[in-house]
């Protein structure tokens, strides 16, 4: 890491950025507020603080390089080791999702399918390689990483996609192995999980450097168990009726703990947002103003269809109070317990939403029905996701039956919008909107 | 050469029942089957059953690959409460969600057993797993039905030996061009390994081995890569245009059967290391330059001037390494083809088109 680099990183944290920050609000402040839609209560304060943190995020990682040493890392994988080491972090799945949401899915995409990568690849994928093989980013530029971190805990593609970014950047890919939980979780996984960190931390240290600190990694980890904790705290405030946040919202505000887990800058971002939502369920202030049904959305969000699907819903009085997605990223965090550090590291990775069975999704899903008091559930089936989607149709049938709630599946996309197609998807929510109203 | 007598599925099934054996429909790729054959149940693969998709479909989108799909259809079918155990090695996302699909909701009459594969690297860690995952295994089956008698591993080891030697032997012949064998006919031989028991399936290759030693016909050779040979116009379109199978790179096959044999050790390590010494495959999370070298490696011994890729519609694991494997093959002087197929349906007029045109590129 050259001296320089790093002096120029520190400036633009102490005074580029900032110096950008107040001209970007200054210039919004010059635009025209949006005309507000009467079913929404009043937006969520912490939005802008939100869009700096993030703003602040990609703006510096272009400085990183040479400064710091960067990672690309995906979103389940267990991130504290890095920190502990001083990695800047991107996360392409999150890139890949701005780029879905900027509506910049096909364009990316289909840098890669000329590059021979088939359309049935997931779309983060695609828009990953899209970028890396045209540059086109809504993030300005994306550093190029000196380290690939990959666990399967969410899905094998991602064991393939980043073999084929260490591949074509010539980089070093650790991969942490994480067993699929068929039925329970063995004490063989869990030495096995174990077995590998040690292994890889050396690699580690390597890339970036420097010695790995065991104490430095316990305080990383307790910043992570915070943030997860603060958010699952933000997402049980929607249990309050009306709920003081949609799960539109929740996808967005979801970004710090996916992103930035682990740095103190997640953990205050919650605590200004879990302030927030207490005080609006306190004030019986809800993210819609009429909400008459609740519901409940099962995998990734449609980031093309955020804002129209949160519109459509809400003008119906139709609030979405919780989401397997959102959950995710809390759910298995009170495994994280540093007299065992490794051994809980790996419990808390391993047992994710996406390497667990789908009894435990079904269980899961029904106490979430229960404990939000869901009236309808929305089965996104991703074809991006085979992991999220293979069994969802089974898994809408027996919650239906089981709780007596009506279910709909929308056939769509992560980011790619060719595979959607609205009218199909509409028809199948007024035959849904009618089943709710009359129940 | 003629085709051998080969005992059908049906046929054998019906014969091993009859003698008091077990069956256990097992999902692709990679198990450890010897451990099946020493509790004395017969692994039946399911790869790609020829039914028509009538059940799956209400449970599977239609982003999910063929095999998947039929193999789950079979189950549907029946399969599912007529057999004694199913087994779901990992492979890749597709199935693990399969597996939990039938073990959780769909839950037939047979019990399901799950064997986790490691992912490359294979570490000191994932050699340990693996021996772990095994004798979880041998737990399960003796739990399901009873120890295994005194030798049997050893003896499953025996014929895993042979079959290896029988293999390498069967590959090498051909890579040579001295097995007077067309693609159809290989394939048709080797397959039904995915179903004979050993006792009936060493005789049978040591006989077609010994018959089929000629000259292979003449024509462009090529390597086959993707997951299985076929559909099976897709094979005579082969034989037809003259275009010579010299190697494969295919799951089903080469990247299973060409593994170093069981070396003569503790029976439950000695297996352990058939697993580890497998060819690199995407499945497994090779690295694309083990996996380039080792399909350069495949064309080079068996004189192949081009690969085509027979890759399953939805196919995560193949179709991720495609681009790269192409770019590279492409530098060191081989071209490829690209064929899509879903198992169930025939590769059609066009294929042998796009197949007749290539062998002329080649040419
Ligand atoms: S969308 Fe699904 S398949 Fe794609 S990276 Fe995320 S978890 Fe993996
Ligand atoms: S064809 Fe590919 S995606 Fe389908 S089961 Fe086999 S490895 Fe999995």
């Amino acid at each position: 890491m050259s001296l320089s680099d790093k002096a120029k990183l520190q400036f633009m944290k102490d005074l580029g950025f900032p110096a950008l920050a107040s001209l970007q609000k200054a210039m919004r402040g010059k635009r025209a507020p949006r005309k507000a839609n009467p079913d929404f209560g009043p937006p969520l304060k912490c939005t802008a603080r939100l869009k700096e943190i993030m703003t602040r995020h990609y703006y510096l990682a272009r400085f990183a390089p040479g400064a710091k040493p960067v990672a690309w890392v995906t979103s389940g994988a267990p991130v504290e080791l890095l920190r502990a080491l001083d990695f800047y972090t991107i996360y392409p799945e999150n890139h890949g999702a701005l780029c879905g949401a900027q509506k910049m899915g096909p364009e990316l995409c289909q840098v890669a399918e000329d590059e021979g990568y088939s359309a049935d690849l997931c779309s983060y994928a695609r828009v990953d390689l899209g970028h890396m093989l045209s540059g086109k980013t809504p993030a300005g530029k994306l550093p190029k990483p000196d380290l690939l971190f990959c666990s399967n805990n969410i899905c094998q593609t991602v064991a393939y996609w980043y073999k084929v970014m260490a591949h074509r950047l010539g980089v070093p890919l650790v991969m942490f192995d994480t067993p699929f939980n068929y039925t329970e979780i063995s004490q063989d996984d869990i030495d096995y999980m174990v077995g590998q960190v040690k292994d890889m931390i050396p690699v580690l240290e390597k890339a970036a450097g420097k010695a790995f600190d065991m104490e430095r990694f316990i305080q990383v980890a307790e910043l992570s168990r915070a943030a997860s904790e603060l958010w699952g705290q933000c997402l049980e405030t929607m249990k309050a009726r009306p709920a003081p946040m949609t799960i539109f919202d929740a996808f967005v505000h979801l970004a710090p703990v996916v992103s930035l887990r682990g740095l103190p800058v997640a953990r205050e971002y919650y605590e200004i947002l879990l302030a927030e939502l207490l005080d609006r369920a306190r004030s019986g202030i809800g993210a819609i103003t009429n909400e008459k049904k609740r519901l409940m959305w099962d995998n990734i969000a449609i980031w093309y269809k955020v804002r129209d699907f949160s519109e459509l819903f809400a003008s119906r009085g139709m609030n979405f109070v919780a989401a397997t997605y959102t959950n995710a990223w809390a759910e298995t965090i009170q495994h994280l317990d540093m007299s065992q550090p490794l051994e809980s590291l790996a419990k808390t990775y391993s047992l994710v939403i996406l390497n667990n069975n789908l009894e435990h999704r079904l269980n899961l899903m029904a106490k979430m029905v229960s404990e939000y008091a869901v009236d309808g559930l929305v089965v996104h089936s991703a074809r991006s996701c085979k992991p999220y989607s293979l069994g969802q149709y089974d898994l809408k049938r027996l919650l239906s039956e089981r709780l007596g709630i009506p279910a709909v599946v929308i056939e769509a996309d992560i980011t790619d919008y060719r595979y959607f197609s609205e009218e199909q998807a509409l028809t199948r929510l007024e035959a849904f909107f009618e089943a709710l109203e009359a129940a | 050469m003629s085709m051998p007598s080969i005992p059908s599925r049906a046929e054998h099934l019906e014969a091993w029942r009859e003698s008091g054996g077990k069956v256990c429909a097992a999902f692709p790729a990679q198990y450890p089957k010897e451990l099946l054959w020493a509790h004395g149940v017969l692994p039946v693969e399911v790869w790609d059953p020829p039914l028509a998709a009538t059940r799956a479909p209400g449970h599977l989108q239609p982003y999910i690959c063929s095999v998947v799909r039929q193999g789950l259809e079979l189950l549907l079918a029946g399969a599912g409460d007529s057999v004694d155990l199913i087994l779901f090695p990992h492979t890749c996302d597709s199935l693990q969600n399969l597996a939990s699909l039938v073990g959780d909701y769909l839950k037939p009459a047979a019990p399901s057993l799950f064997f986790y594969n490691p992912k490359a690297p294979f570490k000191a860690p994932a050699r340990e797993f693996y021996l772990d995952q095994l004798h979880a295994l041998d737990r399960q089956l003796a739990g399901l039905f009873g120890p295994r008698a005194q030798g049997a591993l050893e003896q499953a080891l025996e014929w895993s030996r042979a079959l290896a030697a029988l293999h390498a032997k069967a590959y090498k012949m051909r890579a040579l061009g001295e097995l007077a064998a067309g693609a159809g006919e290989f394939y048709a031989v080797l397959r039904a390994g995915e179903y004979l028991h050993p006792t009936a399936l060493i005789p049978l290759l040591e006989g077609w081995l010994a018959q089929s030693a000629g000259s292979a016909s003449a024509g462009e050779r090529i390597v086959l890569s993707g997951v299985l040979p076929g559909p099976p116009d897709l094979l005579e379109s082969l034989d037809v245009l003259g275009l010579v199978v010299g190697n494969d790179d295919l799951l089903s096959m080469s990247r299973r059967l060409l593994t170093s044999p069981p070396g003569t050790g503790e029976p439950l390590a000695a297996l352990g290391e058939v697993f580890l010494h497998m060819p690199p495959c995407s499945t497994r999370g090779s690295s694309l330059e083990e996996r380039l070298a080792w399909i350069k490696g495949l064309a080079g011994q068996s004189k192949s001037k081009g690969v085509v890729f027979v890759e399953v519609k939805f196919c995560e694991p193949e179709l991720f390494d495609l681009p790269e494997l192409r770019r590279g093959l492409k530098e060191a002087g081989l071209p490829s083809l690209v064929l899509e197929v879903d198992v169930n349906q025939a590769a059609g007029g066009q294929a042998a088109t796009r197949l007749e045109a290539f062998r002329e590129m080649m040419a």
